[in-house]
This record gives C-alpha cells, structure tokens and sequence, in this order.
C-alpha cells in the first residue's frame, strides 16, 4: 500500500509518497492552481501515480495540508456574513481589544471587521459569569433579525453571546432557529466551535469559521470528486494548525482550524525526522521567497500557542506555535537617505523575482547575492530549468549599493546576506533564548527553498552546534502529513478557586469531553486501542489574569494536592518562582482526543549514494566571508553521495529542489537516513 | 529644559558624524534589539501584574557609560526616554568610578531621581568589561500601588507627591551581587500589595541582570572597541535620519493651543500651547504660553515631557526610527520651570498622562501647519480616561479595585478615515474583556459599544470613540474617574469638523439620570447603579463635501452617522 502526502503552496503542490512495503520515500511537484486548488491535487496525484506505476486501489491514505481557508480570509473572498450577538455589544468586534496596531504609526490601521455593522444584529438575552440566565432570549426579536438577515441575502451567520462558553443554551437555540428557517445558511454557534472565555478572541475566530465556511466546503466537494474520479479507495484527510489530521466532516464545520494547515505539518515532519536523527532539541528553519517561519521542538514534541492571528484577526485555537517573519530570498537590499544598507521588509517575491531570475525584477535581493558568490550555481537551477545571469545580479547589487557605499561588489552581497542572517537569528532567539532555552543545546533543522543556504551561517550567529538539512527539503511539509494523527481539541472554562468541590467538577468536565472526543474519533472511524487522551488544566494564582498549562493524566483520577504541586512547579518553571500559600483558580480543562495513525516506517530511508568522488559535480570559487575571499569549493550532487562519510567544509551540496551551504571550519556527512548533518566548529560559544 | 540645556543640545545636533561601517551597524542593530527583546520578554513574561504583563506598561533600555542612550524596547511611548532620568539620576548620586560589580540602583521619585510618577520603578544596573563600567541595563514598570492616600496611588486631586504614596531616591539595592532584601521589604511594606511588590521587583532586578549577560557575550564575542564604534554609528546613524526630516522643515513655524478642562482640582480650563520651528538644524518644542503648574496631579515632570516630546517627533517624522540619543539630540524642549509641563516640587504628578495627551495634541496641531499635507493627523481621544471601582469583593476577603483605560476616536488623515476606538498617544493598553471583569468582580457590563455620531465629519472622517456602561452588583460601590474632554472636542484638519465631545453619566437613560465632570472622587453606588462613559471622537480630515458618496451612505447603513446628521454634515443626498 501506499500512503500519500500533500501540501498545497502558494507557487507549487508539493507530493510525498510513502511506499508502505519498502520504506522508501519519493517526491513530485506541480504548479499550484490558486483559482482552485484542488485541481493540482487531482493532476499532481494522477501524474505520480503514472510515474511511480502505481495502481489508485494501493492508495492507502490521502492527507493534504491546504491554504484555502487562510487565503480566503487574507484576499477577504469569503462569504457575506452576519453576527447575532448579545444586546449591547455588537461593537465588540470592532473595539477588539481597543488598541492601536502600531504604536507610532497612524496609517498601520486595524483590519476592516468581516461583518460591516449594519449586519451585526443585537437581540435582548443574557447569561450571567456563573452560567444562570438573567434575561431569557427575546425570541421575536430573533425571528426578526433571521428574516433581515435572509432578506440582506447573506450566506453565512455566526452567533456568539456573552457567557456562553459557561452555558450554551441560548446560543444552541438561536442557532437551531437559524437553521430551521434558513437551511442553506453556513451557522457557527461560538459554543459548539470554542467554549472559552474572553468574548473578543471567541468572538473573531467563530465570525472567521463563518466566513470561510461556504467556500471552504466547495473546495472540499470538489476535492472529494477529485479523487474518488481517480479510482483511490480512500477519502482525504486535512491537516489542522494544531499538526494533527481531521476528515472532512470535521473540516467543513471547523475550516478556521485550518488556518495553519502547511507550516504546521512542516513543524510535525521536522520534529519526526529531527528524532529519527537522534535529535529531540530543535529549531525548525523554514526559509521561503518572502519569509521565514521558525519554531520551536522541545523533547521531539513541538509547541503550542492559541494567542495567533490570521490577517491580523486573533484566532484563539491551539496552533503549532511558529514566528513568521518577513526575510526571505526575495527581500530587497536597499539604502536609506541616511546612509545605512537595509534588507526586506519588501520582497520581489516570485514575480518579478530576482533580478538574476530575469523575469522582470530590478531590485537586488539575497537571491542574488547568493548567486553572485557562487553560493548558489551561477549558470542555471531547478537542474537547468531556470537559467540564471549573474552578470544582471553583479551590476545591480554595484550601480545600486556597492558604488554608493563605495564598497566591492562582493563586500555588499556578503553584507546583505550578514544582514538577512542577523534578521533571521533575531527570531531564532525569540522562540528560544527568550523563553529560556539554551540554544547551544539544539539542532537548527533547515528547509524550505532557501533555508539551507542561511543555515550555517544563522546558526554560527545563534550559536546552534548543529545543522540538519533534511532528504528533498523543499518538500517537508508534504512529509509531515504521512507523519500525522488525526486530533482533535475541545476545552471548557469554569474559573473558581482551585477547592475540592471545584476539582470533582473538573473530573466531570474530562469526562465529559472524553465523551465529546470518543463520539469523534468514531466518526473518525479510529479503533478504540489506537485512542489517546490528553488532558491539561489551565491556572494560575488568584489576582493573576494569564494562564499557566498542567498536564493531567488520561483516565486515572488526580489529587487536588497534586494538582496544586504541579502547578506551582509549572509556575516556577515558565517564570522562576512560585507563591505558596496563595489561592490558585482554575481557568480552561482542555482535552486532545488523538487517534493513532499506523506508520510502519518513521525512518524514511535513503537510497545509498556511490562515493564522494562519484558525487562531485564541479568545483567553483565561492565567497564566504572576508576573510576567507572566494576559494575553491566542491559542488556535490546530494543524490549520489555516500552515507555516513565525514567531509569537511566547505563545499556546496546540490540538489533540485535547494541548495546546502556548507562553509570552511565545519564538518559534515549523510545520516542513514539521508540527512545532511553539519557540525559548525566553534558553533557553541 | 531650561534655556541652557537647550543650548548644549544645539551644540550636539551640529556633531554630524559618518557611518564608519554601515553593514556592520545593520547587522549590530540586530544583535541589539535581541538583547532589549530579550530583557523586555523577560520582564512582561515573568512580571506577576496584571499592569506589567497583559498591560505591558514597562520598558527597557541600554545605556552607555556617559549615560546615553543607546537602544530601547519600548512597549508603551510615555517611556519612551523616560529610562533616561533615572540613569541620570543614578550617575549623579553614584558616580560611576564608584560602582562595583554586582550592584543595582532602584528609584521612583519625578524630583529626585528624574521618574515621572510615583508606580514606575526603575532599575539600573552597570555592566563591568575589563575592570571599569562600559554600560547600563535598565528598565522601568508601572505597580499597580505604591501607596499613599488612594488605591492606585493615582488621585486627580492630590496636592503633593507625599500623597502619592513612597518616595525612592536612587539607593543601591544590590551589592556584592546580593539583593538587600531589608531594603525590599521597607518599600513593599509601603504598599498596598507588598507581596506583589517584591515579586515584581526581583523580576525587574532578573530582567537587568539578563540583559547584562548578553552584553557580555556581545562584548567577548565582538570585542569591546568593535562594540563601542558600532554603537557611536547607531547613534550617528540615528541622528543624520533624523536631521534629514527636520532639514526639510527649516524656515517653518507652527503654533497650536489646545485645553484641559480644569487642573485636576476643578477652576478654569488650563491652555496647552506648542511651538514648533527648526533652529540651527535643531528641533524646537516651545511650551511658552502653557499654563501654570496645577494644584491637582495633572502636572508633568521633565522626564515625561521628554517622553511626550521624543513620541510626537517620531510618529510625525519617522515612525520607524530607532530609539536612542542620537534622536534626541536633535530636538530642543523648551518649557519654563513652573508651567503645568515642566512642575516643580512637590506638585503631584501621578495623573499626568491626561497632561502628555493634550501635549501630544498641541505638538500634533503644531505640526499640521508645517508638516505637507499627506503627513498630517487631526486630533484624536487625547485624554486617557481612567475609570475605578471599588468595593469588597464578592467571592473572596478584601477589597477589589478594578482600573480601566478607555480608547477614542483615532485621528484621519488624508489617505483614510480615523481608526475607531483605539488608544492613542503615549499609551496603548489593553482592555479587560466583559468575561473576565464580570468573573472578577461584582460588576455588570450593560454595554460596550461604539459611540455612534462621534467621529468628526470630512473628507476623511475621525475614528468614533468607545461607550462602557457599568451597573454595581453591591452596595457601597466606590466610583472615581480622571479623564478630560468634556469641553473641548478634538479639532478636525483641512476643513474636517471636530469630533464629539466626552461623557460621563450616572444611571444614564433612568429618569436618574445626572452627568458629571471628568473628574469625579469617591461616588458611592449602590446596588443597580451605573455609570457610563463616552469617550470623544476625533476631528475629520479635509472638506466634508469632499468625501465619497459610497461611503457617506455606508457610514448611515452602519448607523455611525443618522441620515439627519449627514445632511447637514454632508449636504442632502445627491
């Protein structure tokens, strides 16, 4: 059987295939087709499956990591859309948190609301902090706004009450009323999608579920379509922002839980094939044309946030928790009338690209500087698909900013690429020496097109010991799919101080979302010993307005007395101390209920390469720094190269779909499983 | 402030020096701002306040041995330079040649150690290389009391800083690498939440001591000259930025009052005025014809003036500069000694945000008459109105104080409308979310909503400012506000109109209902109860004919504007 990985990008869908049988692992890409997305997935899979001779009845599973919903909130195509909410607070979507984006800059605005006011209807109900009803729901009025709301020929409604993460009733009633009179309208009940306090961040991402919802289930029919026409006895899965997988009942009511679908399985499959590696403490380097995402991998398990934003709306569901920053190969090297060289924040991205790429771009990026010391192949890439003209890269980086300085053209490309690297290591830091781990305890894990170009260089500035570039890094997202469960999150908030009373109720919140979660995974068609549950209170001291996360076991009871020991702990450990002796208040129970996917390979394998000589494609004079200038380096062919062989830099290691730069004072080889792992001497400092 | 520093300041600004290495400085820049990050996301993330944590009102900063600033990671602009009081503070009463490794100075005081009100601690602490002290870490954090005669600490009506509550001048409170913690003990004794106190101090003593180490790995890593000159082309770099702008204003002039609607203790509106004009290359704010220093805490010190000052300058000139001395240089604060701006001791000063608003206001409007049209802002919700409730507190012993800031109307602009119900100016702070304030507190929200009507018509409309309305769920619940506006609204630009003014109700739509001033002490509600609060819109941008048709029929759809008041803002539909 085989079992195939998906992962739909802006410029191209990415495949993985996993051969069930051999272990072996095989890559494919076609270009993406934004108009509909599903398209590229239907070709891409029906051209692997020619080119890898594979019959559509040996597909085992289908998992793809999908853009859809994120785009159609970043171009705003999502659907006409419109809020029921408690009388009195319509506005709240408006006010958010009342502050400004930007604090010097007037025209760094707030982005528009997705529901313009005249379609964010208020009816008269209201239920109390502790879950009582102090107004019950003015049912007229509802009837009311239900006829303007299909009169104004809106597509999709969200409902989201005050309180009512404490107790749904209301919010349960009106969205049954909607649905009775409206059927073809798209509902999100904010209790049924995210029962949590804090009305702003609930109310955001229940309008943002709305919004995306119709169209999100387009693409999934016509997705389903897609590969039931090619004969594959399977229905796809679609990986979610917390890294795990859901099938596509669970999409359609919750697409906003795809908002982080890619990067997450990037963050997944790195943290896999870290471990295989030997390797639990990493950094994830993803480097694209316009930005770089990096996270964190603490003990092979990667980190969650729910405080991100998409488009600058919050979205409050646990999502692997990557820092996007906007430094990629396209950012542009420019000067300011002050004298000083800056890179990005623009990019020529794909179009117009660099200017070596000659499809219209005039603006010296990283790409280029890259090109011009022979860092990357100054003649063609893409195995000669895309030809390159350094000559256009060397008179732009020197009529725009090496004349100006009065600087070597060399000496200025360095220069951009220093400062890219700075820019990329200040985020490295911020993951992690910022919440106090110690760097020079991890692997900075490189891919994405231009991440291992960066890596060792970064790596040197953060003081990483270590680099991996993982087998076909362009693709690692697609990888991290076939390394997903299915999870799914459900949580609950009763805020109390932390009494005995207080924590049975807590055991009845588990018990019920345990329930929640087995209904689920049955619906997930996942056999009951392949279940896990994870459970995890929210607290924190009496007075304090932030949470710190316990973990509660699955299934077996916890004393109170415990609990509170381990919370201190857990306090003391995310901020150096603890108070004793202070009253502690829980906040949110969260469950994952997780469904254990069968992988009977971990460990991709590698075909094993001939000799080091066999490998060597050229060699090229490639300039690292100053003081080394440019020197003769060996430009080796990945594919061919030998396993488990020491070299030492420099060198260059080729491969389609990136490019590794290894520079002097290093050392590095291929892993059994076809990793390069590079040791930067010096590197801890 | 006074006219002879102002003339150092000239001297300064005609010290133009080149960029010896402009690549190195990029990336340099980097490696400093992940050392301010890293000492700021230490001191948010392990801070035990709410107002240090989720409210962010803390900064920090390094300095240079002369006391210069060299970079800041400044999360709220009223502490933007304000770090430099403090460490000119600590310089003057320990000169450095007589530090030691291992210490650290605390202070508070607006007089005595350059703070610019009492609940913003400051903590300096050198860093030694190679025997003799090379540089400071600093950083500065609101707590949430420090005694004296309210909760808070804060009162509008407070007539000296003895009020206020503990006075620190620059004291070491770490030497030999160990804090003293008798010293710890007698100030958080002086506050309503000792345990807190000590908590957060520690924090912020930790926080330095972080960013020490990583100035130290910077210095061994990079080597102590290499440091040195990237740091003197950081500031150069900084100060030739900024001299380019203010070389494009030369032979310009503008002028702007404004007003307080009373000191803090009632009486007569209090004028605001700025001038603003380009001498010898340098930036000149003038205050003359500001009024006198108030008998309420509505007064400003030097630090915060500075502060208000060095924020205007770069949200009008150069949002992205960095900030660090070699900005400063470049600018002129001129205020006379005993002007509501520039106080004197003992005047309170614990409300003096409400002061820096208005300030900001003037700098702004000062601005509009010699900025190009594209860079120029009208005015916003320049007040900073601060609600307080108080009562015993439901589920638990003691007593709650539940403190908000509320947001306004931003300004427009003439590329776009006035963002609506935003902080502006020297804060940005957070609300507390209904959820959370009615778990917290017996307290019920009726409402949270935009004030419609509010924003200022023209070309391109203000924002709308921000309704809360609040019912006590007990007795004897304590209410006091500080806040401004009821009187003067915020101006429009280029023909715009103004906004709305502000508001404050009790029982508001009861036949109850009473307004009252900005400023109100200890109103006791029982049970039902409510306040309300408008908060003002600001002005408009450009003729109100001028502005587009759709959008004039999407603001009455929204119900921002009544089809009524279109037709008189906007002229009859077409």
């Amino acid at each position: 059987m085989y079992r195939i990985g998906v992962d739909v990008g802006g410029t191209f869908t990415d495949f993985t295939v996993l051969d069930q049988r051999s272990g072996e692992v095989s890559f494919h890409k076609v270009s993406s087709t934004p108009s509909d997305p599903s398209e590229a997935i239907r070709v891409g899979i029906s051209q692997l499956l020619d080119q890898f001779d594979i019959a559509p009845n040996e597909v085992g599973f289908v998992g793809h990591g999908t853009t859809v919903a994120t785009n159609l909130i970043i171009e705003r195509k999502g659907v006409p859309t419109a809020l029921i909410t408690t009388k009195g607070f319509r506005d709240v979507l408006e006010i958010g948190r009342q502050t400004r984006p930007n604090l010097y800059d007037y025209r760094d605005v707030k982005p528009a609301p997705l529901v313009p006011r005249a379609l964010r209807f208020e009816v008269e109900e209201r239920i109390g902090a502790d879950g009582a009803v102090k107004r019950p729901v003015a049912l007229d009025q509802v009837d009311a706004v239900i006829e303007r709301i299909k009169a104004a020929g809106v597509k999709a409604v969200a409902i989201c009450f005050l309180h009512a993460y404490r107790n749904p009733e209301h919010e349960t009633l009106v969205r049954d009323r909607v649905r009775a009179a409206a059927p073809d309208i798209y509902v999100t009940a904010s209790s049924d999608l995210l029962p949590e306090f804090r009305e702003f961040e609930r109310l955001s991402t229940t309008v943002l579920n709305a919004y995306a919802g119709p169209r999100m289930q387009t693409y999934l029919d016509r997705l389903s379509n897609g590969v039931r026409e090619l004969g594959m006895p399977v229905t796809p899965y679609t990986i979610h922002s917390n890294g795990g997988l859901m099938s596509i009942p669970t999409v359609r009511q919750y697409p906003v839980r795809t908002c982080l679908s890619g990067p997450a399985a990037g963050v997944v499959g790195g943290a896999m094939v870290a471990r295989e590696a030997g390797f639990g403490e990493v950094i994830t380097f993803d480097v694209g044309g316009t930005s770089t995402d990096v996270s964190l991998i603490a003990g092979s398990r990667p980190q969650f946030t729910s405080s991100r934003t998409v488009a600058d709306y919050p979205v409050k569901i646990p999502m692997v928790d990557i820092h996007v920053i906007g430094a990629g190969g396209g950012s542009i090297a420019w000067l300011d009338d002050a004298g000083a060289m800056k890179v990005g924040p623009f990019s020529a991205g794909a179009v117009p690209g660099p200017v070596a790429y000659g499809r219209g771009g005039t603006l010296p990026t990283a790409t280029d500087a890259n090109i011009v010391l022979h860092r990357l192949n100054p003649k063609t890439l893409l195995r000669g698909k895309l030809p390159v003209d350094e000559a256009a890269a060397r008179r732009v980086i020197e009529d725009k900013l090496a004349i100006p300085l009065g600087l070597s053209v060399e000496e200025v490309a360095s220069g951009i690429l220093r400062i890219a690297n700075a820019n990329m290591g200040r985020a490295i830091r911020s993951v992690s020496t910022e919440r106090g781990f110690d760097l020079s305890k991890f692997a900075l894990m490189a891919f994405g097109g231009a991440g291992p170009l960066h890596a060792c260089e970064v790596a040197a500035e953060c003081g990483v010991p270590t680099v991996i570039v993982p087998r076909e890094p362009g693709t690692m997202c697609a990888r991290g799919i076939l390394l997903s469960d299915v999870s799914l999150d459900f949580v609950r908030t009763r805020i109390a101080a932390a009494s005995a009373e207080v924590w049975d109720s807590v055991g009845g919140f588990f018990e019920d979302m345990r329930a929640e979660g087995d209904g689920w995974l049955d619906g997930e068609k996942v056999a009951p010993e392949m279940r896990r549950f994870q459970q995890q209170v929210d607290a924190r001291y009496e007075g304090q307005n932030f949470e710190v996360s316990v973990e509660v076991p699955a299934g077996e009871a916890m004393a109170l007395e415990t609990f509170l020991e381990r919370f201190a702990a857990a306090h003391k450990t995310e901020y150096g101390y603890d108070i004793p002796g202070r009253t502690v208040e829980i906040v949110n129970c969260r469950t994952k209920a997780v469904g254990l996917v069968a992988k009977p390979y971990d460990d991709f394998r590698a075909p094993s390469g001939s000799t080091l000589e066999g490998s060597l494609i050229e060699h090229r004079t490639v300039w690292f720094n100053a003081d080394t200038g440019r020197i003769d380096t060996p430009v080796y062919e990945r594919g061919k190269m030998p396993l488990e062989t020491m070299v030492s830099g420099p060198a260059i290691v080729e491969e389609m779909s990136s490019t590794t730069v290894i520079p002097p004072d290093t050392r590095f080889q291929l892993d059994r499983n076809g990793n390069i792992i590079i040791s930067i001497v010096g590197g801890k400092q | 402030m006074t006219g002879s520093q102002g003339t150092a300041n000239r001297n300064n600004a005609t010290q133009n020096s080149r960029i010896a290495d402009p690549i190195g400085m990029e990336v340099f820049t980097n490696r400093l701002l992940t050392i301010t990050e890293e000492m700021g996301n230490t001191l948010i993330r392990s801070s035990f306040s709410t107002n240090i944590k989720e409210r962010r009102d803390c900064s920090v900063g390094l300095f240079d041995r002369a006391g210069r600033l060299v970079a800041q990671a400044s999360h709220i602009p009223i502490h933007l330079g304000s770090l430099r009081g403090s460490v000119r503070a600590v310089l003057e009463r320990f000169p450095v040649e007589t530090m030691n490794p291992g210490e650290a100075y605390i202070s508070n005081d607006p007089y005595l150690a350059g703070g610019t009100h009492m609940p913003d601690i400051s903590i300096v602490t050198p860093m030694f290389a190679d025997g003799e002290v090379r540089f400071f870490a600093a950083n500065i954090a609101h707590h949430s009391d420090v005694g004296g005669s309210v909760p808070g600490s804060i009162s509008a009506g407070a007539r000296t800083v003895f009020e206020e509550g503990i006075r620190i001048p620059p004291l070491k409170v770490m030497k030999g690498g160990a804090i003293d913690e008798e010293m710890l003990y007698f100030i958080a004794q002086n506050t309503r939440e000792p345990e807190e106190r000590i908590l957060d101090l520690k924090v912020q003593i930790a926080t330095n001591q972080r960013g020490i180490q990583a100035l130290d790995d910077l210095v061994r890593r990079m080597g102590l000259d290499a440091v040195t000159q990237a740091i003197e082309d950081v500031l150069s770099y900084t100060a030739i930025r900024l001299q380019r702008r203010i070389a494009e204003l030369e032979g310009k002039r503008g002028s702007f009052t404004c007003h307080l609607d009373d000191d803090g203790s009632g009486g007569d509106p209090v004028p605001i005025k700025a001038t603003v004009w380009v001498e010898n290359g340098t930036l000149v704010v003038d205050f003359d014809g500001t009024g006198p220093q108030a008998r309420g805490a509505l007064n400003v010190t030097t630090s915060a003036l500075e502060a208000t000052v060095f924020y205007a300058t770069r949200a009008l000139l150069d949002p992205r500069l960095m900030p660090n001395e070699g900005m400063m240089r470049s600018i002129d604060i001129r205020a006379d000694k005993g002007l509501i701006v520039n106080a004197q001791f003992p005047a309170a000063v614990g409300a003096r945000s409400i002061t820096c608003q208005k300030a900001a206001r003037a700098i702004f409007g000062a601005f509009r008459e010699i900025l190009s049209e594209d860079k120029a802002l009208s005015s916003g919700n320049d007040d900073l109105p601060t609600i307080v409730f108080s009562a015993r507190h439901a589920r638990r012993e003691g007593t709650y104080v539940y403190l908000e800031t509320l947001g306004g109307g931003g300004p427009a602009s003439s590329q776009m409308d006035g963002m609506s119900a935003i902080h502006v100016h020297v804060t940005n702070t957070s609300n507390l979310p209904v959820e959370a304030l009615e778990n917290e507190y017996p307290l019920s929200v009726d409402e949270y909503a935009l004030v419609e009507g509010s924003g200022g018509a023209g070309r391109h409309r203000g924002g709308l400012g921000i309704a809360r309305q609040i019912s006590a769920l007990s007795d004897g619940t304590i209410f006091s506000a500080r806040s401004d506006g009821h009187k003067f609204a915020a101006s429009g630009v280029a023909g715009g109109k103004d906004g709305a003014t502000a508001r404050l109700y009790r029982n508001h739509g009861t036949d109850r209902e009473e307004s009252l001033n900005s400023k109100v002490t200890h109103l006791v509600l029982t049970t039902g109860e409510s306040i309300r609060i408008e908060t003002p819109g600001a002005g408009g941008f450009g003729d109100p004919a001028e502005r587009d048709r759709e959008a004039i029929e999407r603001d009455i759809r929204d119900g921002l504007i009544t089809a009524e008041a279109a037709a008189v803002d906007y002229g009859p539909r077409g």
